[in-house]
């Protein structure tokens, strides 16, 4: 961006020389920069080529892999390299013990990464449960935020009595058995469905882990902004704002709200990462999405399952995970520095 | 001085009650969760049942049942087990806590050292190959859910390449007492420890080097700059000083949920039986006494260590001193 | 009815105690020098209290049957010669008196607890008093044919059964019981009837140690860390079918492994077994590179989906049918491990029960065995039954085997038409869960093992209108089904057991027959029990009533 950019003329016929500096405004000095990120470009692609996959999995499942994700095949077969095989072998050798899913194929077609316990397209599996993962822990990201958010600024900021009621809310918080809650709550929800104003939980929603993932997590991002919150508190311009009588509610919107934003995209993309992890505990534990359904954390648990035979059944979701939540995080880095005024300032007096 | 402490501890007891009547409401509340059936033993005639529903004291009210349990566990401590019956809960807690402190603080040390590590080098190598590599590698740590990389490192430890040299020091599983056997006892704890700090070792150290760079932007690094002081003096000196702040807070939490059993699922994986792998036992089989020691053992670690965390605060970023927050 | 006429059961097993006693000098040769040695054994728990009298777990009975015994035993042998009832504290199995109302045992002399004191008639007479005090599980199921049961069970505290009668002098213990009941001579063998010392406390002894009688007696006790049998130095040996010696001088039982580190364990000579059955991902490399180490033994059990007969949409006989020939019983087993793991199955008796006939209604040409699923006929009774579109809920245990089954049932119901969705718990509480009428379960996964080799304990247990109490969490009949008729005939096959055991075998054949016919629970398949050694470890034996005998194992 040059500096012709942000100085713009208006071609007025008494004034042609006057140059006016109309500043285009802090989100979108920000858009530009990170547009001209190619690394981060290039980590938001990976997402969208993730989120594609997730658009496509029904097109993937029918015209690709042939078969239902969702329904058991046990008894199904596959010609591999003209050869007619079942997709669940029995073994033949020895005591003909145990049963193996079939391994993967790496050809474009049925079973590219072989199949599950029930004889279901790991790879079919895998794009759909993108979906659900990053739609769970997507949401779950951003409750955790908004939460943590107000909680961090309202203690920090009015101090005194509410901080510390606060502060006893988030300890209850972080030390509470989640999972017993988690185990409970699914219990209760097999024989009634829970209704929130317009939400409806029952025992196969999404919302349950989505809500526990999201609130179990608040503490951790409280606490580092609500010390941000005071430390701003203490700052200058907010003394001074203060000082000025301008009413609170302003304050906290014009002032402390863009900076505890700041801090909120540097936790997004580690709290997605850590979101992610927890969704597949809670589904190791049986606790998150319910089957026939699938998200990453559902395919882990099937695949540790066969961790001795078919390995990369555990793997595949794993590695999934894993680009996902560099991809994000790249991206996040890129938000940050594009948004971080001092960084532009820095880049700008580099050159 | 004494008002804080007064209102530290204060706070520590409203949070262990009332975590502890949440527990209780929530058990009961859980259908399926009434123990009487389970303890009678199977196929057992209402009659039984009813003895010892009222053996258990199972049949009266709520706040009877309550104060109790708390009774018995604080006062005379003879909680007992409705899983394993005649098992007290409390010395079952204290034997098991050992184990997970074994786990918990090799791990920490683990982690700490890492995690700063990663942070300083990637911070001072800013934008270079190796930054780029070591906020990858540690993303990778970040993103392994650790129980599937504690059951792959077993894979690999004890079975596939048990028997190469490798690995064939890696002694059985299960835990081996640091008293008796203290070899065993480190050789055991190898592996858990480096799988436990893996995923943390990533996190802090992204976090250590995201607030490390912003830390270089500050106006007080700006003068220490321009008073001529070299840029790893001052990454060690100034910016590594405020830029802890995130990283104790952090650390004082996970080391406060660890410390009280958080790492379930690396002890059932690794065959230890410390405060974790109870909690995760008694969640599945809901054995309420249990469930209270171990929630009641947990809160405590977690509100301790919140009250460590918040004086070191104080220490280390001396504007928050003196506001007596 | 004839009091004199024996059932022939007591004569074969009188037979075949004598016989297995008969061989053994050859055996004592042997023997020496493998005696000696620590067995380590491994479990991913333990299972509850260590009070014979409580516990009710296939896991603690398997250890009891080497520590406590009881008037008589399980004849400790290979397979189903486990099945014969031999005597163990008393003399000789008593013939049946009165009708078989009156049986008198008579006490064994010289057997001693590990704690010194003589066995006396006081000890057994205590032992049955205290089954009613402390309220065990099967005080109000298999003893309450005792006269004064019905006293004990309504004030259980200090109370005394009027029907058990010590007599100090004779040596001599007599039994009257309510009605003739053919299958009490296996109560008393069960551990629930171990006989224990007199001054035992009246009520769950949990992790404490009661003074044993058999070969071992436990030194230690944690129930998360390990449970350790050291010798009995007050025993000795008075009949090998009962009670023989055992060989090694330890047994280490550790607990907190999961099933893969087992393995593993046992693979690496860590242990020498693992009671927990072997992950399915391990079984391929068992069956090839360890197959001589593994051991498959058939079990009198099967895996089993109750449908709630009371409920919708299974309270329709349509729509049980439908699911019925949709299970293709054979995959469920794949699931299980593959079909080398046990034998697919229709009925509710397993093969090996007494009164057992091969009938299989719900596969393709129907007959004795099965083949493979009928869709078509589901798909008829699913449209006669007019049941599509319900929803239905499938509770499961939080296992692999019992997710994979349920899982694969949720693709059958939804081809049939029903809106599915699955539910997995923990097995503790799914067991209590799938009970109670009030959680409104509608079809559920589980499994079921004998008690004691008799079909009454599958067919009257699972599906009598007795073993039905409504929001109660101990309902075993899980169906909640209740036949008059079907009722009445199972009451009349325990009756004619007594006196005819060949007849009551063909009633309780044509009861199962009726049973599955009405189809209260799916039948999958009779499991087989899968042993993994260590290379060490010789001398196995599998006794078909409390599975492999660990004092038998040689270890050195």
């Amino acid at each position: 961006m040059s500096h012709a950019d942000i100085l713009e003329t208006t071609a007025g016929p008494a004034d042609a020389a006057l140059p006016v500096i109309r500043a285009r405004g802090y989100w979108r000095t920000g858009l530009q920069q990170l547009l001209r990120d190619r690394v981060a470009m290039g980590a938001f692609l990976v997402l969208l080529l993730i989120v594609l996959g997730c658009v496509l999995a029904p097109v993937y499942a029918s015209r690709v892999s042939g078969t239902n994700p969702f329904v058991s095949n046990l008894d199904g077969t596959i010609t591999v390299g003209g050869q007619e095989q079942p997709v669940l072998e029995p073994s033949t050798e020895g005591l003909g013990l145990g049963v193996t899913p079939i391994g993967p194929t790496w050809q474009f077609g049925p079973y590219l990464l072989g199949a599950d316990s029930q004889g279901r397209d790991v790879a079919a599996r895998l794009l759909y449960g993108g979906c659900n993962s990053l739609l769970i822990a997507g949401s779950a990201t951003l409750i955790c935020l908004v939460l943590a958010g107000i909680v961090g600024i309202v203690g920090g900021f009015f101090g005194g009595f509410v901080d510390r009621v606060i502060a006893l809310l988030l300890d209850v918080l972080w030390a509470f058995p989640i999972y017993l809650l988690a185990i409970s709550l699914s219990i209760v929800l097999i024989s009634k469905a829970i209704t929130i104003g317009p939400i409806s939980i029952s025992a196969g929603s999404l919302w349950l882990p989505t809500v526990i993932i999201g609130v179990v997590y608040v503490p951790y991002v409280a606490r580092p902004v609500r010390g941000r919150v005071l430390n701003l508190r203490r700052s200058e311009f907010v003394l001074a704002a203060v000082g000025l009588g301008i009413p609170s509610g302003r304050i906290l919107w014009r002032d402390i709200l863009p900076n505890v934003l700041s801090t909120l995209v540097v936790f997004a993309p580690l709290m997605l990462a850590l979101n992610m992890m927890t969704e597949a505990a809670l589904s190791f534990l049986s606790i998150g999405v319910q089957s026939p359904a699938a998200s990453w954390g559902t395919i882990i648990l099937d695949g540790v399952t066969l961790l001795y035979t078919r390995p990369l059944v555990a793997i595949a979701p794993g590695l999934a995970i894993v680009v996902t939540v560099l991809a994000l995080n790249i991206l996040g880095d890129g938000v940050r520095d594009a948004l971080d005024p001092r960084s532009k300032v820095r880049i700008r007096n580099k050159k | 001085m004494i008002s804080t402490i007064i209102r530290r501890l204060a706070h520590m007891i409203l949070v262990m009650f009332g975590i502890s009547m949440i527990v209780f409401l929530i058990f009961f509340a859980t259908p399926g969760a009434d123990p009487a059936a389970r303890i009678a033993g199977r196929n057992a005639s209402p009659e039984t049942l009813e003895q010892v529903r009222a053996s258990f004291g199972l049949d009266q009210p709520l706040p009877v049942q309550y104060g109790l349990m708390m009774h018995r566990l604080f006062v005379t401590r003879s909680l007992t087990s409705f899983v394993n019956r005649g098992m007290a809960v409390v010395p079952a807690v204290m034997e098991a806590a050992p184990v997970t402190l074994s786990l918990v603080f090799g791990a920490a040390i683990l982690w700490v050292a890492g995690g700063i590590a990663i942070g300083i080098t990637a911070a001072a190598c800013r934008n270079t190959l190796i930054d780029r590599l070591l906020m990858i590698l540690g993303l990778i740590g970040v993103s392994m859910p650790v129980f599937w990389l504690g059951e792959v490192m077993n894979l690999i430890t004890q079975s596939r390449l048990h028997d190469t040299w490798l690995f064939a020091w890696v002694p059985a599983l299960g835990y081996k007492s640091l008293s008796a056997q203290p070899w065993e006892w480190f050789k055991t704890m190898v592996i858990p420890w480096i799988t436990l700090a893996v995923m943390y070792a990533g996190l802090y150290g992204r976090v250590l080097r995201a607030n490390l760079v912003e830390a270089g932007q500050e106006d007080f690094i700006r003068t220490a700059r321009a008073k001529g002081l070299s840029e790893t003096r001052i990454l060690l000196r100034h910016a590594l000083r405020t830029s802890l702040i995130s990283f104790v807070t952090m650390f004082g939490l996970d080391f406060g949920a660890l410390v009280g059993g958080g790492a379930l699922l690396t002890e059932v994986v690794f065959g230890l039986q410390g405060v974790g792998k109870l909690t995760y036992d008694a969640l599945q089989s809901l054995d309420l006494p249990m469930i209270m020691a171990t929630v009641i053992y947990a809160s405590f670690f977690v509100v301790v260590s919140n009250a460590v965390v918040d004086i070191l605060y104080a220490f280390i970023d001396p504007r928050v001193r003196g506001t007596g927050a | 009815m004839s009091s004199r006429r024996r059932p022939l059961r007591h004569v074969v097993a009188l037979a075949a105690a004598l016989a297995v006693c008969a061989a053994p000098a050859a055996r004592a040769e042997q023997a020496k020098e493998h005696v000696g040695g620590t067995l380590r054994m491994v479990a991913r728990s333990a299972a509850g209290t260590i009070d014979p009298q409580i516990n009710y777990t296939i896991q603690f009975w398997q250890v009891f049957q080497i520590l406590y015994d009881g008037l008589l035993a399980f004849q400790k042998a290979n397979g189903t010669a486990g099945f014969t009832v031999v005597p163990d504290l008393a003399e000789a199995v008593p013939a049946p008196q009165d009708g078989g109302k009156t049986y008198v045992f008579k006490l064994r002399k010289g057997v001693k607890f590990s704690n010194g004191n003589d066995v006396t008639v006081d000890d057994v007479v205590h032992s049955y008093n205290r089954i009613f005090r402390i309220s065990g599980p099967t005080a109000g199921s298999f003893y309450n044919n005792i006269v004064g049961a019905d006293v004990c069970l309504k004030t259980p505290a200090n109370c005394t059964l009027s029907g058990v009668a010590g007599d100090a002098a004779a040596g001599t213990v007599t039994f009257h019981l309510v009605d003739s009941d053919s299958e009490f001579l296996y109560k008393i063998a069960v551990p629930h009837a171990a006989i224990l010392p007199a001054e035992t406390p009246d009520k769950d002894v949990g992790t404490v140690s009661i003074p044993t009688t058999g070969p071992y007696t436990i030194a230690d006790f944690d129930p998360n860390k390990s449970m350790k049998l050291t010798r009995n130095p007050n025993f000795k040996q008075w009949s090998q079918a009962a009670q023989p010696a055992g060989y090694p001088d330890e047994i280490d039982y550790d607990f907190g492994l999961t099933d893969e580190a087992e393995v593993t364990a046992v693979e690496n000579g860590q242990a020498d077994w693992m009671f927990d059955q072997p992950p399915s991902d391990r079984l391929n490399e068992l069956g090839t590179k360890y197959s001589e180490l593994v051991h498959l033994n058939p079990l009198l059990a099967f895996w089993y989906m109750p449908m709630n007969t009371n409920a919708k949409p299974f309270n329709n006989l349509d729509a049980r049918l439908a699911v019925s020939y949709a299970i293709d019983r054979t995959a469920a087993l794949k699931l299980f491990g593959g079909v080398s793991l046990g034998a697919p199955s229709c009925q509710m008796l397993p093969p090996g029960m007494p009164g057992y006939a091969a009938y299989c209604p719900y596969t393709k040409n129907p007959g004795a065995k099965f083949s493979a699923p009928d869709m078509d006929k589901a798909l008829e009774h699913m449209k006669k039954s007019g049941m599509a579109g319900e929803p239905v809920t499938i509770i499961h245990e939080d296992t692999t085997v019992s997710r994979a089954i349920a899982t694969y049932t949720q693709s059958v119901l939804e081809k049939l038409g029903f809106k599915t969705s699955m539910k997995a718990l923990s097995p503790d509480i799914e067991f209590t869960y799938i009970q109670n009428t009030k959680n409104n379960v509608q079809i559920s996964v589980s499994q079921w093992y004998q008690d004691y080799p008799a079909a009454s304990d599958f067919l009257n247990v699972l599906f009598g209108c007795g073993s039905f109490h409504a929001g109660s969490d101990s309902s075993i009949n899980i169906a909640g089904f209740c036949d008059k008729k079907i009722d009445a005939d199972m009451q009349a096959a325990m009756a004619t057991a007594i006196t005819d055991p060949a007849k009551a075998n063909t009633q309780w054949a044509a009861i199962d027959k009726e049973v599955t016919d009405q189809a209260p629970a799916v039948s999958l398949f009779n499991p087989k029990h899968v042993d993994f050694v260590s290379s060490r470890l010789g001398n196995f034996m599998f006794n078909a009533q409390f599975y492999w005998i660990p004092s038998q194992a040689w270890v050195k």
